[in-house]
């Protein structure tokens, strides 16, 4: 999976040699780093982002636990499960034909996962709105998931309205 | 340049204040003197083969027929003015009717075979019989002109047939519909549901009392329909076009979407394989998130990579400038 992190480095030499060991200890492949010098912290603190590809879940948790030994400051961590994702709103009887189903088949497919839902009611009676994120490891899966919620729209009579810039 | 209007709604009286107002400009800058030399509505028409005074005929058409202006003919048709009138150029502004095209299609064909030009706005005979016009165009040695007919005052078609003549257009996409585009923002800004929004666009004059085709997206669609065709030289027809209207869009959706960073947009795509009209998420600060009733055009290009222009899609004095620029641009082929 492919994973993006913010740390922040003292701005000293040798710091970012020091976090990026761990990294390449437990097989990460670093893709980009970036300094954000613009972007200094009150204390002093460089934040860097980093975008590195890495086997497994387990091998992420021991990359975070040796930095946070070392005392490398992680200040952000994104796109966990992949690297594209895409908004979707949905207007309809959301609730009454069962989100919970749709989300479970969604996150069923691999490297995809809901990982934002916001959920608007109605009036009684009236359709109600949600607005949906889906994570996924590349576009192909990305489209995938894309698809499959769209058959689930059509059977539930929801409205589904994608982003303008959807992947095809 | 002899010239009859057929249709003398908003479109046509806009055209001929415009005609009055730009004579001199028309005649110093292009060389062009525009003789309307007959108007047709649907009870009569005024003729004169000197040309008619259009400030007297806007008069007149005030509150009655063009045919009470003097000379002007009770009952005579639109279609015996093309075939008998001489002159170079047919205006067809008649309603649009989607599902027949008439009587437009009637109009723009007789014109046609009678060695006439033809500049048009009216959607229907392009939705209905789009392929049949261009070849009997061609076939008839006549100029065939609708850029009016997509985006109002936008050179949508000119721009990619011509400025844009060098490049493959893979994709055109927009915001072609101001009713709605009005909807929509209204619904964003200031958080009213559409039914309120919709009476406010009707009692405005932007939506019409029977407002079916704007908010069901079939408007955009026809639009769709006529860029396929002229743009992309699809054979496309209406019912090609997949289209979900605005009409389950309500104030929670677009809330959602403006937390989101985005709001919704009813938009047209176009490309070889889809035909697409619906409501899509469209991110703060993207080309096509325009306000009002605003249109927007984007154009994915392989060389010149994106172009999107932005301008009002509707109005009798915006879509004059359309109307207009056919008949210069007619005069100049011509070696006017």
């Amino acid at each position: 999976m492919l994973v993006k992190i913010v740390m922040e480095l003292e701005d000293v030499p040798g710091q970012l040699l020091k976090a990026l060991e761990p990294i390449s200890r437990f097989g990460g492949n670093i893709q980009s780093i970036m300094h954000q010098r613009e972007r200094k912290t009150p204390l002093g603190r460089v934040p860097v982002m980093l975008v590195f590809e890495i086997g497994d879940k387990a091998r992420m948790n021991k990359i975070l636990d040796e930095l946070r030994t070392i005392g490398v400051r992680v200040t952000q961590l994104g796109e966990r499960e992949g690297a594209v994702r895409s908004t979707v709103l949905l207007v309809g009887h959301i609730v009454h034909t069962d989100i919970m189903g749709t989300i479970d088949r969604l996150n069923a497919i691999r490297g995809v996962m809901v990982s934002d839902l916001s959920l608007a009611m109605g009036a009684p009676n009236k359709e109600s709105a949600a607005r949906m994120t889906i994570t996924a490891g590349d576009e192909k899966h990305l489209r995938l998931a894309i698809s499959t919620l769209r058959r689930a729209a059509g059977r539930k009579k929801l409205l589904m309205i994608t982003s303008l810039e959807e992947v095809e | 340049m002899r010239i009859i209007l057929i249709g003398f709604g908003n479109l046509g009286k806009g055209l001929a204040r415009i005609f009055i107002d730009k004579a001199d400009f028309l005649r110093k800058t292009h060389g062009l003197v525009p003789r309307v030399v007959a108007v047709a509505d649907e009870r009569g028409a005024a003729v004169d083969e000197k040309g008619l005074n259009l400030s007297k005929l806007l008069k007149v058409a005030e509150k009655k027929s063009v045919a009470a202006y003097g000379g002007g003919k009770r009952g005579k048709r639109a279609l015996e003015v093309i075939e008998d009138m001489e002159a170079d150029v047919v205006y067809e502004l008649t309603p649009t009717n989607i599902k027949t095209g008439e009587p437009g299609l009637t109009h723009i064909k007789r014109a046609m075979l009678a060695g006439k030009h033809v500049i048009t706005s009216n959607k229907g005979p392009l939705v209905v019989a789009f392929r049949e016009l261009d070849s009997l165009a061609r076939k008839c040695g006549v100029e065939f002109r609708y850029s009016a007919s997509v985006g109002g005052a936008i050179p949508v078609i000119n721009l990619a047939r011509k400025l844009l003549a060098g490049n493959e257009i893979r994709k055109v996409c927009g915001v072609l519909n101001g009713t709605t585009n009005y909807i929509l923002t209204r619904m964003s800004t200031e958080g009213i549901p559409f039914e309120i929004v919709l009476r406010e666009a009707q009692e405005l004059g932007i939506a019409e009392k029977d407002p079916t085709l704007d908010i069901k997206g079939i408007d955009t669609a026809c639009k769709i329909t006529i860029l396929a065709n002229s743009i992309l030289g699809i054979d496309a027809r209406l019912e090609h076009v997949k289209v979900t209207g605005i009409d389950r869009i309500s104030s929670e959706a677009i809330r959602l979407a403006r937390e989101g960073g985005r709001t919704i947009k009813l938009v047209g795509v176009a490309r070889r394989g889809s035909l697409e009209v619906g409501p899509k998420l469209v991110p703060f600060g993207h080309p096509l998130a325009v306000g009002g009733t605003l249109n927007a055009v984007k154009f994915e290009l392989d060389l010149a990579r994106e172009i999107t222009i932005t301008g009002f899609g509707a109005g009798p004095q915006e879509t004059s400038s359309s109307l207009l620029g056919d008949l210069i641009d007619i005069h100049r082929t011509l070696g006017g």
